[in-house]
């Protein structure tokens, strides 16, 4: 590996480490009381002495934000592959996408939880809700996004429409729907959370609700944040190793 | 102007132009993109189209591709229509830029034109054996596995060129293919696209705004000339075959370019 490379893997980790520390050394210096912001050493063993419900309430709520995550992916690129070859249903669909982006998910909520009713569905519903946007005016861009040389050439020798979607469309919008899915990630956990704050009894969003109430429950509000940052950082760089691999061909790829 | 029409008129011509006119209309206000353009040319014949910016010469290549449709006049192509000809993959073309599929390799982008609608290949098209020999003529045999990327300019628009090769079309159509090529690249690559046409015998049709180039390549250059784009003259070159780099230092080659220096300059005043 080259020093860049190590580098690279090392500078991140510092700056976590450093960011904890500096946490650390605010709480034991200001002598800050523990019920307003615990240590993070305090925290991390809070999570060691009970793993089992964190992994539970974690495992359920990664579910509902990757289903949510690939309702939105699925149904956003069908659109956006009608909206890439109709100027009049991307103009038609382009103001619900924006409608959809500017009410804030919380308000709307609890109508999806009386509609889908108490559970999966409905949280489901929220995270393919925050998620579909992102993914659908990527999507347009990515596919319109083929270089005219390329287009005329497949139509020097006849192309069809099929053929220029998968041989030129698609490729082409694969950067897009990366840095969709990177947005789309977190916006999913977003979702999800919520989602289990009106419409669940499980989850780490579930965890938070409860605890929220109760003074001595007060840490389970700290590890529930503490899973679900590791959890978005963990699927952030899955997606980043996904993205290396899928774009090798891609300028964004380049150092 | 009416004299064109006469110009020569071979019966064997395999593109047939006849009055050809196309106007483009944006907002309002309209553009005589070419007007009573007449032009055959003969099946293995290498045409150049000269001329300044906005002249039609690339209007034209599209119109003769059945990219675009005329307005006024008609084409055919050994007797077809272009858009017939078209869906018959009698067209390899190479464009301005070199147009490659960055996801694909060298060996891969070279069989775009053959992958795509393949049910319509020509009897010509080219095997891998074929191709492997094409990709050798132009240096790129080591580059097969390359990512486009990860060659120059210069490389990349050879690969284009071996694409609209490997097609096995009877025509090809360039559209300044060199002209984002830096000087010394470019005159090496006028030797290597007359190896490549000289092996296949296929019919060119090149446009370019370079005077040396349209002569050192042509057998014909066809002047062109701005608002409205129209045909100014047809100059036959004499140059023998095959062209070398030192015929570019032959008096015979400065004359032509002398004149058809002359024939730009008085089309404009």
């Amino acid at each position: 590996m080259t020093a860049r490379g190590v580098m690279r893997l090392i500078a991140p980790i510092v700056g976590v480490v450093g960011f904890l520390a500096l946490w650390q050394l605010y709480v034991v210096l200001w002598d800050v009381p523990a019920f307003k912001l615990p240590r993070p050493t305090t925290i991390i063993d809070h999570l060691r002495s009970d793993p089992g419900f964190y992994v539970r309430n974690a495992r359920t709520t990664l579910w509902e934000a990757f289903l949510g995550f690939a309702v939105a992916f699925a149904i956003a690129l069908v659109l956006a592959i009608f909206m890439a070859h109709s100027r009049f249903l991307d103009q038609a669909i382009q103001p619900i996408a924006v409608l959809i982006q500017v009410t804030p998910i919380v308000a709307y909520a609890p109508v999806v939880v009386i509609w889908r009713g108490f559970g999966l569905q409905s949280i489901v519903v929220i995270t393919a809700f925050v998620c579909f946007v992102p993914f659908l005016l990527n999507g347009v861009r990515g596919l319109r996004s083929v270089d005219a040389n390329l287009l005329e050439l497949a139509q020097s020798v006849n192309a069809t429409r099929r053929e220029i979607l998968m041989r030129l469309r698609l490729p082409s919008a694969l950067p897009y729907l990366f840095a969709a899915a990177r947005i789309a990630v977190g916006l999913a956990l977003i979702g999800a959370v919520l989602g289990e704050f009106f419409g669940s009894n499980s989850g780490l969003g579930y965890a938070i609700k409860v605890a929220q109430a109760r003074p001595n429950l007060r840490m389970q509000l700290w590890g529930s944040i503490y899973v679900l940052a590791f959890m978005g950082a963990a699927t952030m760089l899955l997606i980043g190793v996904l993205e290396r691999v899928a774009l090798r061909w891609h300028s964004s790829e380049r150092t | 102007m009416t004299a064109l029409a006469t110009d020569r008129v071979p019966s064997d011509a395999q593109i047939h132009i006849g009055a050809v006119g196309k106007i483009f209309a944006r907002r309002g206000r309209t553009t005589e993109a070419l007007r009573d353009v007449h032009l055959d040319i003969r099946e293995g014949e290498f045409v150049s189209l000269l001329g300044p910016s906005g002249c039609g010469k690339s209007t034209l290549l599209r119109l003769i591709g059945g990219l675009a449709e005329p307005d006024e006049g008609a084409i055919t192509i050994e007797g077809f229509e272009p858009r017939r000809a078209r869906a018959l993959k009698m067209f390899g073309l190479v464009p301005q830029a070199p147009a490659l599929l960055p996801w694909h390799t060298v060996a891969k982008n070279v069989r775009f034109l053959t992958d795509v609608h393949s049910r319509g290949n020509g009897p010509a098209v080219l095997d891998d054996a074929g191709i492997d020999s094409l990709l050798a003529t132009v240096g790129l045999s080591a580059f097969t596995h390359s990512l486009p990327h990860e060659l120059s300019g210069g490389m990349q628009q050879r690969v284009s060129l071996v694409r609209a090769f490997a097609l096995g079309a009877p025509i090809l159509l360039m559209d300044e293919p060199f002209a984002a090529l830096d000087e010394i690249t470019r005159a090496d690559m006028r030797y290597l696209l007359l190896d490549l046409w000289q092996r296949t015998g296929a019919t060119v049709v090149f446009v370019t705004h370079s005077v040396a180039e349209a002569v050192i390549l042509s057998d014909r250059v066809v002047v062109m000339a701005p608002r409205p784009g129209r045909v100014v003259t047809i100059e036959e070159i004499s140059l023998p075959r095959p062209r070398t780099p030192d015929m570019e230092d032959a008096p015979e080659f400065h004359a032509h370019v002398q004149r058809l220096r002359a024939d730009l300059r008085s089309s404009h005043s």
